[in-house]
């Protein structure tokens, strides 16, 4: 190890960059794969879509209108060439193309998961590193404490809890939906330009945030104790730096990088959550489309779904394992 | 330090106040159990976005909030002879985009119906239609001729909504399904799927316009949600208050509930094949005799519900009125289990529907519960509609639950679905989940296809009836569901319960 | 081996930490309601035979209304509350110890061959286990249970072990390429042992103790995870016992005012979690010395 060229590390950098996209692409058709074949064996669609008084001549009418007749390399070449143009067929339950449905609920997920992230990280981080600095100290007891519950806490209950709480008995914040929403570039509606959206937003972000805030206060506590103890440290308290130097400059920075790099993994479990979430307070997102879509057997979405979580979880992925490299030179990529 | 504290109490305060403004008041909002699914009205048969299509479009004819059938698009109308209708349709109406409504709309939507998926559900509705034609030339009366003779043809037109032949057939089916464009009272303004639907009334309606400026329709599924919404006065009205909550929704003093005698008859379906236990009469009677049906309306429904005897409700044609309920007698249940021969009772499996009914799945475990005391071993698989209607479909099930209420007001369609034989060819039997079959039943229900006269028809269909539920036990029968709403009180809001659950704007007023 | 556990140093350390004695009691409580539960239960709530409608929605015994045998009160279909606790309690740890043992057993054999042969085996066993980390137990067992429905309580343990497998092999990987440099190692194979013999006689056991601490925190979190899926009506079909379920369907009568339904089923599911991370901790703590706690 040691110094490199600049231009090397680019160099070894974007090769490894690459190396991750090309295997990402193959996870990807992996599952576009996985998902195409397991749908061919569940359900049948064309009953329900038939109609309740439908014959058997209509009814394979339909099976044939939606390609269900055609051998099943057929039927996933052209579910593979369509996906590539975005298109991932029609919603059987709303005749309606479902890329559009999924970005159209796509925007209140993204804000709701958006929100719950950054509350998590900054109030996670700051409430971590206060409870290591003094950690004998009542208001750190009671942090742990918390942070404890915390992740004993499943989101569901969690949820239930803040909605009796704060909707039913005290009045203050609102049960479900997202409020007023205002549109912005194109077909985004945000909650984010209202007072009504943020009183909206409050519980369920809470809520979702919630075990990833437990997560992120013990991890980055249990970091800055380990630390704190580092030699580094001690020669920079004995050095006479201020401690807020300390703290942070040095510390801190050492703690950020697995935080940083649980925080962005956890993109799996928080598109998991986000759906449990929508579910309790009725947050018109993809999430809750996911779920009416399990109820209804609605293939098209749940298909293209688990695709777009897929390539979400992928690209986090890859972004942070280059943040990882930028944030600790030590690391090469050969 | 203090200082901020009490800002942000203070803030906490104001947001909390905020929320409590309400809107402006030319609008209603109704939160409904069913999200709209499409927005093209041929795409669903669910009475709940029927109920939202009957807004924005119009079919031949209408039913009023009493169930009679009105004319709408077609000022009058007659039954020329057994396979021809004729109507005369309005003149001067026009569609939401301009165009005037023709003769060729009708003939285009009629054609329509027989497409499959993506278009229509109404796929058999469409196969009765053999033509649509003029009469000598005259583009306002026109000739529908049937198929095969359907007495009932006419009975359910006010569900089949008339499309405008050129913005249809121009613009993809994706677009249809999000911005319909009809001749109804109300014209869409925005669907946010998940959330809201938002409609206009249309100012030049031919019914004149709406009194109510704005109609919302949001839907909540979920119950507590729902009673969350008219609690707070969030929504104006609610549909369908939920039986668990129903105290606490009636006992708020801001509100004022409705409720109504409901169209939909839930009842049980049982296989009859031989071999099967439930091949004995004397085993279907045990069986609807080991039912408490006034424990599950008072303990499953919390008493919002009447028991009832037959499937089809008063006002169909079919209903009788003599046909009562087999009493509660779980030892005379027992007695006739043993001398079919079923003394220890036997082992049969349920299924049934989790999120179609109020308390489905509540029902059909107190009725485990229930049988269970006369050592019917009951195994309960309830499961989502959208996989459950499908093996109804397919006819594999032996004791079933179903609701039941037919938007035509007629048994002799009803039987033909749902008890006939199965008859995938002729259409008959696609919903006899358990392949009941009756011979008996089944001539008497053919015999009545041919009879034109409406009060003999009307008698054929109620000897239908009370044989098949008094000597066949062809189901068993459980209740009538009560429908039940809920009003934000103070608000001028008028409001009449359809018995067809459908919400229509147009019937509503704000008050001053 | 009791001997060497009583005088052991961590017994010591065990006895010493109240929150862990706090932890395992807890744990135990729950542990015997769940095994007893037939013996101990007022009733068998899944047993339609046992239930009657006239119980419906039974306050709990010290409330106005409250009726023996209900002691927690009853559900909507009569059901003892008491009893369907005891009864969810053991679906909660059944679905807990299967996931920890399976899960267990595939992830550390994995990790261990993976890491002991190195080369391309390494690499794309750990590929393929990353991809399924990055999807996360959660997410892959509520898509494959919303697919697959109605598999019963076996396919909610499969669709947990499907992705859960990973944490213990990345454990199990990390622990065992420490171990393989050591000197006892070196020596084993000097002498010309076996592979195989190397890697369960030598590697294994001390490779095992941070698999210790992931077990005991998986255990939580398919508890967890159980609970959520049939609060979802993904996971425990609905006529056997489950504390997710019992809160899914108790949810709404709270608003009515009826809140046994859901509170002791929630105060049960976070008791044996929070039991399970207690324990957990202090095992962390042993493991890991370096880290005080403070």
């Amino acid at each position: 190890m040691g110094q490199r060229d600049p231009p090397r590390a680019v160099v070894l950098m974007l090769t490894y960059i690459t190396r991750r996209i090309a295997q990402s692409l193959m996870v990807l058709l992996a599952v576009s794969m996985i998902s195409f074949v397991i749908f061919q064996f569940m359900g049948d669609p064309v009953l329900t879509l038939a109609g309740r008084y439908a014959t058997q001549e209509q009814q394979e009418a339909v099976r044939h209108s939606l390609g269900l007749d055609r051998p099943l390399h057929v039927q996933y070449f052209t579910f593979i060439k369509n996906a590539l143009h975005g298109d991932f067929g029609l919603s059987y339950v709303a005749q309606v193309p479902v890329m559009k449905l999924i970005f159209e609920r796509l925007p209140a997920t993204v804000e709701l998961a958006a929100t719950a992230m950054v509350m998590a990280l900054l109030l996670g981080v700051s409430l971590g590193v206060i409870s290591s600095l003094h950690p004998r100290s009542v208001s750190s007891r009671g942090i742990m404490t918390g942070s404890l519950l915390g992740i004993s806490l499943p989101t569901f209950l969690i949820g239930i809890l803040l909605i009796l709480v704060f909707a039913v008995s005290l009045h203050i914040l609102p049960s479900f939906g997202r409020g007023r929403v205002v549109s912005i570039v194109g077909k985004w509606r945000t909650g984010f330009l209202t007072l009504d959206g943020w009183r909206h937003l409050i519980l369920p972000a809470l809520t979702l945030g919630m075990y990833q805030l437990a997560v992120l206060i013990r991890l980055t506590r249990g970091g800055m104790l380990e630390a704190l103890q580092e030699d580094y440290v001690r020669t920079a308290w004995a050095k006479g730096l201020s401690p807020r130097v300390v703290i942070f400059k040095h510390a801190l920075r050492n703690v950020l990088i697995p935080v940083v790099t649980v925080a962005g993994l956890q993109m799996g479990e928080l598109i998991a959550f986000s759906i449990v979430t929508e579910s309790i307070f009725q947050w018109p997102g993809s999430g809750k489309l996911l779920l009416n879509a399990i109820y209804e057997t609605d293939n098209p979405v749940i298909v293209a779904y688990v695709m777009i979580a897929a390539v979400i979880i992928l690209s986090i992925n890859i972004l942070v394992d280059i943040l990882y490299g930028v944030l600790n030179p030590r690391i090469s990529y050969d | 330090m203090k200082r901020v504290v009490v800002l942000a109490l203070l803030g906490l305060l104001a947001i909390g106040l905020v929320g409590l403004v309400g809107i402006a008041k030319d609008t209603i909002v109704v939160a409904v159990d069913a999200p709209p699914q499409t927005m093209n009205p041929h795409g669903s048969d669910s009475d709940a976005n029927l109920s939202i299509m009957a807004n924005l479009f119009d079919g031949l004819l209408k039913r009023d909030a009493s169930g009679t059938l009105l004319p709408a698009l077609a000022t009058s109308w007659e039954r020329m002879d057994a396979l021809t209708w004729r109507f005369h349709l309005r003149q001067g109406v026009k569609f939401h985009n301009g165009n005037d409504f023709t003769w060729e709309d009708v003939k285009y939507t009629m054609e329509r119906l027989k497409i499959p998926y993506p278009v229509s559900e109404f796929l058999a509705f469409g196969g009765l239609v053999a033509s649509v034609e003029t009469v000598n030339g005259d583009p306002w009366t026109i000739d529908i001729t049937t198929t095969t003779p359907t007495p009932y043809f006419d009975q359910n037109l006010h569900q089949v909504f008339i499309m405008d032949k050129e913005s249809t057939e121009s613009r993809s089916i994706g677009e249809i399904g999000e911005q319909p464009i009809g001749t109804g009272a109300y014209k869409f303004v925005e669907w946010v799927k998940g959330s809201y639907l938002r409609m206009e009334a249309n100012e030049d309606y031919w019914g004149g316009a709406p009194s109510v400026k704005y109609a919302e329709i949001r839907g909540i599924t979920e119950p507590s949600t729902r009673a969350a919404a008219i609690a707070t006065g969030e929504v104006d009205i609610v549909q369908n208050i939920p039986v668990e909550l129903f105290d606490i929704v009636t006992g708020n003093p801001n509100l004022e509930a409705i409720t109504a005698p409901g169209r939909r008859s839930i009842w049980l379906g049982l296989r009859n094949t031989p071999g099967f236990p439930a091949s004995d009469i004397r085993v279907r009677k045990a069986i609807y005799m080991a039912i408490n049906e006034d424990e599950i309306i008072d303990k499953v429904l919390r008493g919002h519900g009447t028991p009832c005897a037959q499937i089809p409700d008063a006002p169909t044609v079919g209903y009788d009125a003599s046909i009562e309920r087999l009493p509660y007698n779980p030892e005379m249940a027992k007695q006739l289990l043993a001398e079919a021969g079923y003394p220890d009772g036997f082992k049969i499996k349920f299924t049934g529907p989790n999120d179609r009914y109020v308390m489905d799945e509540q029902i059909a475990q107190a009725i485990a519960t229930q049988l269970a005391k006369v050592g019917i071993e009951v195994e309960i698989d309830t499961k989502p509609k959208a996989v459950y209607f499908p093996e109804m479909d397919e006819h594999t099930l032996d004791f079933y639950l179903l609701g039941w209420f037919d938007g035509s007001f007629d048994f002799g369609r009803s039987f033909s679905k749902l008890l006939h034989s199965v008859d995938p060819d002729a259409g008959l039997g696609g919903l006899n989940g358990a392949e009941y079959s009756d011979p008996a039943l089944d001539s008497l229900l053919e015999a009545s296809f041919n009879i034109i006269d409406p009060a003999l028809r009307a008698d054929a269909l109620r000897l239908l009836n009370r044989v098949a539920m008094m000597e066949k036990i062809a189901i068993i029968p459980l209740h009538y569901y009560e429908d039940s709403y809920a009003v934000y009180k103070g608000r001028g809001i008028s409001f009449t319960p359809r018995p067809d659950t459908w919400i229509v704007f147009s019937e509503m007023s704000i008050g001053n | 081996m009791i001997k060497r556990l009583f005088h052991s140093r961590v017994l010591k350390h065990f006895l010493k930490d109240p929150l862990a004695i706090v932890g395992v009691l807890i744990l135990f409580v729950m542990l015997i309601g769940a095994i007893f539960a037939p013996l101990i239960a007022p009733q068998n709530p899944y047993n339609p035979r046992e239930l009657s409608l006239q119980d419906s929605l039974k306050p709990p015994l010290w409330m106005h209304g409250g009726e023996s045998p209900f002691l927690l009160g009853a559900d909507d279909q009569g059901r003892d509350i008491l009893s369907t606790i005891l009864y969810g309690c053991r679906t909660s740890f059944m679905v807990g110890f299967s996931v920890v043992i399976l899960a267990g057993l595939l992830g550390v054999t994995i990790g261990l061959i993976a890491a002991f042969y190195g080369g391309v085996l390494d690499a794309i066993t750990m590929r393929v286990a990353d991809t399924l980390f990055s999807f996360s137990t959660t997410l892959m067992a509520m898509l494959l249970l919303g697919i697959f429905k109605g598999g019963g309580i076996p396919l909610v343990i499969l669709a947990i072990v499907i992705a859960d497998w990973v944490r213990y092999a990345r454990t199990m990987r990390g622990s065992t390429l420490a171990v393989k440099q050591e000197d006892y190692v070196e020596a084993a194979r000097a002498i010309g042992s076996h592979n195989v013999r190397i890697m369960f006689r030598h590697i294994l056991p001390n490779a095992i103790p941070p698999i210790l601490v992931v077990a005991a925190v998986d255990f939580g979190a398919a508890v967890m995870l159980e609970a959520t899926l049939s609060f979802l009506g993904v996971g425990v079909p609905i006529n056997e016992p489950s504390l997710g379920m019992m809160i899914a369907s108790g949810k709404n009568y709270i608003y009515a005012g009826m809140w046994w339904l859901t509170a002791f089923p929630g105060i049960s599911l976070i008791a044996i979690v929070l039991g399970v991370n207690l324990l957990a901790d202090w095992l962390r703590e042993e493991i890991n010395p370096r880290l005080k706690r403070g």
